[in-house]
């Protein structure tokens, strides 16, 4: 909807406008400036309502008396009024920001011009000033200019285009050790170490900042008494409304025990990863030497045992009493000497394999066991675990395990009797536990915590073979599983020897 | 005579084992090779086992996996690549390793069986018997020969 166009008012007479007269009004009519003039020798000539607002005097209470009233005690000790005044005789103009003070004594941050007043001749006839007050625009100066200098975690400071320090906080003092007098003027190089300053990484900083608005990085700064520290630095470019640099600011953040403990963290797992590939390698050193034991220590056993039964069998008419029997021995320790090594093979084995368990079915594993055994006079195992019961356990180890426990179990019954063994299991709050009951001789107490040691034997070869290895085993392969394992017995009761297990999943 | 080759390079053990099959009923003509290198050159008919009169084609091949110069594995390995037939030839090994991962090669590469030399006498004659009622009562023996196109 197009507007009407405006009616412009009949124009003032020209006269009113170009009348010397309209000055007057003018200064008069603003009220946001003092424009008031001095006479040469700085008295007061006028006033307006400006300068009322800003200063607190009314007209007829300044006109005539020197302007030095409106400064501040400091500034007439040093005769500024004066001074202001010479300066604007011979140059013309001066401008100033300083404090002045009011008709009630309060302060307030003015911006001042003085400018010369001369007549046609050239000669003074006094000074035109201007005031503005910023007290505003200064406090918020002030206030911003705490908050960063109260800043101590900080350093904020800023430099000129070229990197020169202007500005210093107490965080900048505090990180860097350098005092606002000893650093402002100085290149800011000065914290980089040598080689950084070789590689011309300072410039590099500033050419960034300058180019992209910002520089961030992290890196080694040093201080005032030469030590290191780690820096996460922010330098931002500064620039006019017109864009041009103006200068730089730089926060700086010292992040040395964050950095410190981050290469120790890394050190740390380096030297874990270190301590695993060594173990992996003595385990696997280990597995070679028993292997190599295996296969070495059975050749000549295999030499042994089978001279001794060739002797038997081809010279054995030659042999009196004596020579059979001593034969009758070298293979007979043969044999143990078998067994042991099989024993030790397979207790190494046990610290050194991987153990990943699975659910195992507890009756498979039980007949399995089972299966390996020799020799077992029938009717002497009874069996009374549910067909689906499983236990969390590594398949081998467990079979291992029972096949140990049963053989103990069906061996050390009492002599001229047959073994009566009885495995069950039972449910022990989300564990399973197994138990092997014999009818047998029994452990005296005093005994029940030796025979789980290698080599601890309870009787002499003659009453019951054995390595002293069988219930090593056991121990050390239920802890591999993260089971237990123990024993109820009393002499001449019959011992129970128990395995526990976490449940399985019932399949 | 039933000519087997018996790959052992230790005394002791072949001599037990010879031992052990001497007590069988069947008559075996054991051919003693102590390393590698040797089997292949008896299959092949290299040098002096060109004279197959001296040397036979042995019905089978008691083969260790522990051998000087080349090992039991390679053996196994050159003689399954052989076009001729001579692939076909059944090859037990017999060794002291229970390591599975010796079982499994050995079955990877071909073996037909894997014996584990026992630790007594006793068992040793049991094992020789078993060899010889299995094999050679039961089992079928192949062509060594290159198969005719009918």
């Amino acid at each position: 909807m197009a507007k009407p166009p405006a009616v412009v008012p009949p124009v003032a007479p020209v006269s009113a406008i170009k009348s010397s007269d309209v000055f007057r009004r003018l200064v008069d009519a603003v009220s946001d400036y003092a424009i008031f003039v001095l006479d040469p020798s700085g008295n007061i000539a006028s006033w307006n309502p400006g300068a009322q607002k800003l200063k607190g005097y009314l007209a007829n209470e300044i006109i005539g008396k020197h302007f030095s009233i409106f400064y501040t005690a400091p500034d007439l000790a040093k005769d500024k009024p004066a001074y202001e005044l010479a300066v604007t005789s011979k140059v013309g103009r001066f401008e100033d920001e300083g404090w002045r003070v009011r008709k009630d004594g309060t302060r307030f941050w003015a911006n001042v011009i003085i400018t010369r007043l001369l007549d046609d001749e050239g000669q003074l006839i006094g000074f035109g000033k201007i005031t503005r007050d910023l007290t505003e625009r200064r406090m918020s100066e002030l206030r911003y200019k705490l908050l960063v200098q109260s800043v101590t975690d900080y350093a904020i400071f800023s430099m000129d285009p070229g990197g020169h320090v202007t500005s210093w906080n107490s965080g900048a003092q505090r990180i860097k050790g350098y005092a606002p007098d000893e650093i402002i003027g100085k290149h800011f190089s000065l914290f980089y170490s040598d080689e950084n300053r070789k590689a011309g990484l300072p410039e590099t900083v500033l050419r960034t900042a300058e180019k992209e608005g910002h520089f961030e990085g992290e890196g080694w700064r040093i201080r005032k008494d030469g030590s290191r520290f780690w820096a996460n630095v922010v330098v931002t470019a500064l620039r006019d409304e017109e864009g041009t640099l103006t200068g730089f600011s730089k926060v700086t953040r010292d992040l040395t025990d964050r950095k410190l403990l981050l290469d120790e963290l890394k050190r740390h797992s380096a030297e874990l990863e270190l301590r695993v590939r060594e173990r992996d390698q003595s385990n696997a050193e280990l597995e070679a030497f028993a292997y190599s034991v295996s296969h070495d220590l059975r050749a000549p056993l295999r030499a042994i045992s089978g001279f001794a039964d060739a002797i038997r069998e081809d010279c054995g008419q030659q042999l009196d009493q004596h020579g059979l029997e001593y034969v009758g021995e070298i293979i007979a320790a043969s044999r143990r000497m078998n067994s042991l090594v099989q024993d030790l093979i397979e207790y190494g084995r046990l610290g050194r394999i991987s153990a990943p368990l699975a659910s195992v079915n507890l009756p498979n594993a039980i007949n399995e066991a089972r299966r390996q055994l020799e020799d077992v006079p029938p009717g002497s195992l009874t069996l009374d675990v549910p067909a689906d019961l499983s236990v969390c356990a590594h398949p081998q180890m467990l079979t291992q395990v029972i096949f140990n426990l049963l053989s103990n179990a069906l061996k050390f019954h009492k002599k001229g009797s047959v073994p009566q063994v009885r495995v069950s299991a039972e449910e022990r709050a989300g564990d399973v536990r197994l138990n092997i009951h014999d009818h047998g001789i029994g452990i005296a107490p005093e005994h029940q915590e030796r025979i789980w040691n290698v080599f601890e034997r309870l009787h002499d070869r003659d009453s019951y073979a054995g390595t002293g290895i069988g219930l090593a085993i056991v121990k050390r392969a239920m802890d591999r599983m993260a089971g237990s394992s123990g024993v109820i017995s009393a002499p001449g009761e019959g011992s129970t020897f128990w395995i526990e297990l976490p449940r399985g999943q019932s399949k | 005579m039933t000519p087997v080759l018996l790959v052992e390079d230790d005394p002791t053990d072949f001599r037990l084992i010879q031992r052990s099959f001497n007590k069988l009923s069947d008559a075996f003509q054991m051919f003693r090779l102590t390393n590698g290198d040797e089997v292949i050159d008896y299959l092949s008919g290299e040098g002096p086992y060109e004279n197959r009169g001296a040397y036979p084609m042995p019905a089978m091949v008691l083969l260790d996996l522990k051998l000087p110069r080349r090992s039991g594995f390679e053996v196994l390995q050159w003689l399954r690549r052989q076009a001729s037939g001579l692939n076909r030839l059944p090859v037990i090994i017999l060794t002291s390793s229970r390591h599975s991962a010796d079982i499994n090669r050995a079955y990877d590469l071909g073996a037909n069986s894997y014996l584990v030399k026992p630790d007594t006498g006793a068992q040793l004659d049991e094992l020789a018997a078993q060899f010889q009622t299995y094999w050679f009562r039961l089992n079928e023996f192949p062509s060594l020969r290159p198969e005719l196109a009918r």
